[in-house]
């Protein structure tokens, strides 16, 4: 364990804050890996993991989010929200231009919001259910009404939920294939230069942008290598100087840690707070009983798995919502691992013993070691397992189809539980063919009913009981397992200043990272 | 028997391999005894060196699991894979090879030509396809081992088949009215016992290969503790971990040579005609 | 021979056809498709969208219509489209193929020629010293499961001694160019070269052994002996050319093993060949690239055996149309 402390102490140590006190130099190239290869970097039409990385440079919303998720200044520079918490009045930057030098106005927020984003991204029809009408009073002002108070919605205009494209592009044309998808127009710090395919893509310095003086970087490499031992390789001779989270194996992570110059970062994953837990099938026996559930709970040493397998990153989960996403509050019941109870419960509950299927994560090498820990900690308290091997593919299919008993999962918060948490509990929500749903089954009529209103609800404050109300009664029943609070680090020269600001991360921070000399 | 025994005790390396094969087989049986424990017990701190902790003594891996154990259980394992796909190979080769040597001509031509287009796949990469596919799991590890090593089976009935096939008895057994499925059967098919002996303990040692280079790609079983499963687990750490990888890599190497050497000795054994001869 | 090579050339074709086919066949049999994964990695997706990505790639045809587009496409040489990477087949199979060539094409050139060199010197020093230690190694090697090998010579070599690059096809930055690249890469290929030649160089070391003990029995050999000839040249011109052509045989027949071991040698060492590339395509459920990558890696293998098959005309013109 002496290595694992080892590393957990470094870490510690340099993820210390890194507020930068000297004046911004600019100028300088930041290399950093894109891991998979995005399929596009058109935002509004793809807006998995590896186009935000690089997308989120190009392409801006109206806000951006500090850690705390409280929103900052973006396209848009001031708004205000009505008492009555129906009508959010934005007003856009003066003198903000597409990259190609056409103007960037209200038109373009109308029609990115009522018509592009409307025809391509499935989330943003959802949030436009709540809104009752979108208007532009003038050229620079916005205007959203809500048909009832809705205050997520506050946070619903992050770069990738809610991106900006430019109209005169894309009006009457068929987004999917409009060529100007393969050199991206956006309004944001970087512009699109180059994409050698396989290799890597180049963004540079947008010299016309908004905000006098900014970005610093001159450009910005994004290298795609496909071996992970290879991306590790690429860090350590010095070709890449920012590692994004999930870039390389959890099994690198300390040897890298140990060079020279180097920080590691947990921050910028407070909007994703990805939170891992097992689907435990509530519709068949023995999962069907909530004693089996929480004798489920409290068989796993969490602990052992976030320092074994995650070098001591991240966070043992409390609950539904994770310990960055605004709402969060540690509540009881908790669930230590306490072998004895575990099997107490099964005893009171005579459970059978019949062996289960558990469903790892196909997700490489630390989800495989992460699910034999997991069976074996249930084999310690008299519950066989056999673990199914899937790939990705096979994976999706037997979740969203309801064929499993147990099953590794990690998902996104997106900033709000009413956004990325209750879609798993509400009984609304359970629906075949979807694997981020209400996939367990679960259906508690008091959750539902308090989720409903806790969505609704204003101000904050009474979201925040009503959502102390639900994380009590959520634990208390164990729809999943939760297991832990996922972080993937970033590796990076200590040179580099200010490279996570938001809470998206390397995704919309580099506007403002310089490198020191 | 005894002149069997004389000429295959006559190669030492022969006897070496039948001692360690039985030394296998022994730890085999004997595993569960030794370790009673599941072998995929989290018993003490990761990465114990070997030989540092008399109750460890080839040290643990990187969630703390005892390599001796795995070492023991891994046995059973490789030999239950090695003996059952090379047993469903036969299964499959022997007819089709039998039934072309028999037969000949547009027959012949049919099954030969199926048969070399299961050998112009590269066998690993289809191994691999075939396990990914039908999910990894002891049952379709066997099939997939078996099915992409028959085709030598069959070739070498065909030759077999082809040279019995005109000798005297085979056409005496044709003339006098017997039918084709017994005059197989019975007048050729024992007559080719010998080499497929031979063949057949060399398959077992490619096939207890092929099992741990799949365990090695993640392609194993994930609930049966196999060698390759051991080294491919400890591939990653083997700047800080060697022990993880060396020890289950030295049983595959022992077994394999064994059966190798066993080969070699009942190939002396059986043909004697042939011995020293090839090989 | 002309018209052996179109025959051959015609069986190939068919033999093609029919791996496309089971390929395809293998992959559709498989749970899930492309568009699910994609979906999978955006996190958030409903069936419409799921519909989209389906009806993009085509893949909401019929499977047969699937399979014949696909087979008529690739007559035309045209692979079609990674889902997950979003290059064209031919791109990415093209871009990966060198390494592999490289990787296999040095382990094949160093097993055979130093596998039939120790095969020979065995059976010339037969019962003597230098053979049981040839015989036992060769024993060895062949009973050693290769991606262990491959392990081990990363241990001791790179990591202990510090001989030789652990993994990788070049240094990543360093920004060499010509000769000095190419002294780079060769140092990189050293390992994973060696390591995927050992088993085959076994292979052929016993091989050899055994066919020139049996061809030095022959009548030719004794006469040659027996005219006064010194024993190397008996060796090397009378017995070696004769006892070499079951070994280019074996040689043909193994290629497809060659590239197999490609496979575990690839992941090893992190060599940027198409055997990781299968790999990660069979992952993602890239199913033309995998595709593609099967039709590429069978072609090697016919041609590979194509090959051996004309040398052995050559060396061996006896042989007739029945082989």
């Amino acid at each position: 364990m002496s290595n694992i402390l080892r590393s957990l102490l470094t870490i510690s140590v340099l993820a210390g804050p890194a507020v930068a006190q000297a004046q911004p130099i600019p100028g300088g190239r930041a290399n950093l890996i894109v891991q998979p290869v995005p399929h596009s970097l058109m935002l509004g039409l793809v807006t998995n993991a590896p186009t935000q990385l690089v997308a989120g440079q190009i392409y801006e919303g109206l806000l951006r989010y500090d850690d705390k998720l409280k929103p900052l200044p973006s396209l848009a520079k001031s708004w205000e929200i009505s008492p009555d918490g129906l009508r959010y009045t934005f007003h856009l930057n003066q003198g903000v231009t597409w990259h190609d030098g056409k103007p960037f106005t209200a038109a373009d927020v109308l029609f990115s919001v009522n018509d592009f984003l409307m025809k391509t991204q499935p989330r943003h029809r959802n949030t436009m259910t709540r809104v009752a009408d979108v208007g532009a009073p003038d050229d620079h002002t916005v205007v959203f009404t809500l048909k009832e108070p809705f205050e997520p919605f506050i946070r619903s205009f992050a770069f990738w939920v809610m991106p900006m494209v430019p109209k005169h592009i894309y009006e009457g044309t068929d987004y999917a294939s409009n060529p100007a998808n393969d050199r991206p127009i956006g309004t944001g710090p970087f512009k699109f230069e180059s994409w050698r395919k396989g290799s890597a893509i180049h963004l540079v310095k947008n010299e016309t942008y908004y905000l006098a003086g900014k970005p610093y970087l001159q450009d910005i490499y994004y290298h795609v290598i496909p071996d992970g031992a290879s991306r590790a390789v690429a860090y350590e001779t010095g070709k890449v100087d920012v590692l994004p989270g999930g870039s390389v194996e959890n099994f690198d992570v300390p040897r890298l840690t140990a060079q020279n110059n180097t920080c590691v970062s947990q921050k910028g994953q407070e909007f994703d707070s990805p939170l891992s837990f097992l689907w435990l099938n509530n519709r068949k026996p023995p999962m069907n009983d909530v004693r089996f559930r929480q004798a489920v709970m409290y068989a796993m040493d969490r602990q052992f798995a976030l320092d074994v397998l995650w070098n001591g990153i991240g966070k043992v989960a409390t609950g539904p919502i994770a310990g960055t996403t605004p709402f969060y509050k540690a509540v009881q019941p908790q669930y230590p691992h306490d072998p004895k109870k575990a099997k107490a419960l099964l005893a009171e509950m005579h459970y059978d013993g019949k062996p289960l299927r558990l469903l790892p994560l196909p997700y490489g090498e630390t989800w495989q070691r992460w699910a034999e820990a997991v069976k074996q900690n249930l084999g310690d308290v008299g519950i066989p397992v056999e673990i199914q091997a899937t790939d990705v593919a096979g994976w999706n299919q037997r979740v969203s189809q309801w064929d499993y008993d147990m099953a590794f999962t990690f998902l996104f918060q997106n900033g709000d539980p009413a956004l990325g948490v209750e879609r798993n509990y509400i009984s609304s929500q359970i629906s075949k063919g979807n694997p981020w749903n209400n996939v367990e089954g679960y259906t508690n009529p008091t959750v539902d009913a308090l989720f409903a209103k806790a969505a609704l609800a204003t101000p904050a404050e009474k979201r925040q009981d009503l959502y102390d109300e639900v994380q009590k009664a959520v634990q208390a029943d164990v729809p999943v397992a939760w297991l832990l609070d996922l972080r993937f680090p970033v590796i990076y020269r200590c040179n580099f200043q200010n490279l996570i600001t938001t809470a998206n991360g390397l995704n919309d921070s580099l506007r403002d990272t310089w490198i020191k000399r | 028997m005894t002149a069997f025994w004389v000429r295959y005790a006559r190669n030492r390396g022969a006897v070496a391999g039948i001692v360690i094969l039985v030394l296998v087989l022994v730890l085999a049986i004997a595993a569960p005894a030794l370790y009673p424990r599941s072998p995929w017990a989290m018993v003490q701190r990761p990465f114990l060196p070997p030989f540092t902790n008399g109750g460890f003594p080839l040290g643990t891996d990187t969630m703390g699991r005892d390599i001796a154990s795995a070492v023991a259980h891994g046995a059973g394992v490789s030999l239950l894979v090695g003996f059952v796909s090379t047993l469903a190979a036969l299964l499959i080769g022997i007819p089709i090879g039998a039934v072309a040597g028999y037969f000949g001509g547009r027959v012949d031509d049919l099954l030969m030509r199926f048969t070399e287009f299961f050998q112009s796949v590269p066998n690993f990469a289809l191994a691999v396809v075939l396990v990914a596919i039908f999910r990894p799991s002891l049952v379709s590890i066997v099939a997939a081992i078996a099915i992409v090593s028959w085709p030598p089976v069959a070739r070498l009935l065909r030759g077999e088949v082809m040279a019995l096939r005109g000798r005297e008895f085979v056409q005496a057994a044709v003339l006098s009215g017997q039918r084709t499925g017994p005059i197989i059967l019975r007048q050729i098919l024992p007559n080719t016992l010998s080499p497929v002996i031979v063949l057949g303990t060399m398959m077992v040692a490619a096939a207890i290969l092929l099992e741990s280079a799949l365990s090695f790609m993640g392609l194993g079983d994930p609930n049966i503790m196999s060698w390759g499963y051991v080294i491919g687990a400890g591939r990653t750490v083997i700047r800080q971990a060697w022990w993880v990888s060396l020890f289950p890599g030295v049983a595959i190497l022992l077994t394999v040579l064994a059966l190798n050497l066993v080969g070699e000795g009942l190939n002396d054994a059986l043909n004697p005609r042939l011995s020293r001869k090839t090989r | 021979m002309p018209r052996f090579i179109v025959s051959r050339l015609g069986k190939m074709a068919l033999i093609l056809v029919g791996i496309i086919i089971l390929n395809f066949v293998l992959i559709h049999a498989a749970p899930g498709d492309p568009a699910s994964v994609m979906a999978g990695e955006a996190g958030d997706a409903d069936a419409a969208f799921l519909q989209q990505l389906r009806e993009r790639f085509g893949l909401d045809k019929p499977l047969p219509i699937q399979l014949l587009t696909y087979l008529s496409n690739v007559l035309r040489l045209d692979f079609g489209y990674s889902y997950r990477q979003g290059m064209p087949v031919i791109d990415l199979i093209t871009d990966r193929l060198p390494a592999t060539l490289l990787l296999s094409g040095s382990a094949f050139l160093i097993s055979l020629v130093l596998g039939v060199a120790a095969g020979a010197l065995a059976a010339s020093r037969q019962g003597k010293v230098s053979d049981s230690v040839i015989s036992t190694l060769a024993l060895l090697f062949y009973a050693t499961p290769l991606f262990w090998l491959a392990l081990m010579a990363v241990l001791l070599f790179s990591v202990q001694l510090g001989w030789f690059p652990g993994f990788g096809y070049e240094s990543v930055g360093s920004g060499y160019g010509g000769l000095e690249r190419a002294a780079d890469i060769l140092h990189h290929l050293v390992l994973p070269a060696l390591t995927l030649g050992l088993f085959f160089m076994a292979v052929y070391a016993r091989m050899t052994r055994a066919s020139v003990l049996e061809v030095s029995r022959l009548d030719f050999v004794r006469t040659a002996r027996a005219k006064g000839l010194r024993p190397r040249v008996v060796l090397v011109r009378h017995i070696l050319r004769n006892a070499i052509l079951p070994v280019v045989t074996l040689a043909g027949l193994q290629a497809g093993q060659l590239v197999g071991g490609a496979v575990l040698i690839e992941t090893v060492f992190a060599w940027p060949g198409i055997g990781r590339l299968m790999f990660e395509a069979l992952e993602q459920r890239d199913y033309n690239l995998l595709l593609g990558i099967f039709v590429v890696s069978a072609a090697m293998v016919l041609a590979f055996n194509l090959i051996t098959d004309i040398l052995y005309r050559l060396v061996d013109p006896r042989i007739g149309a029945a082989a």
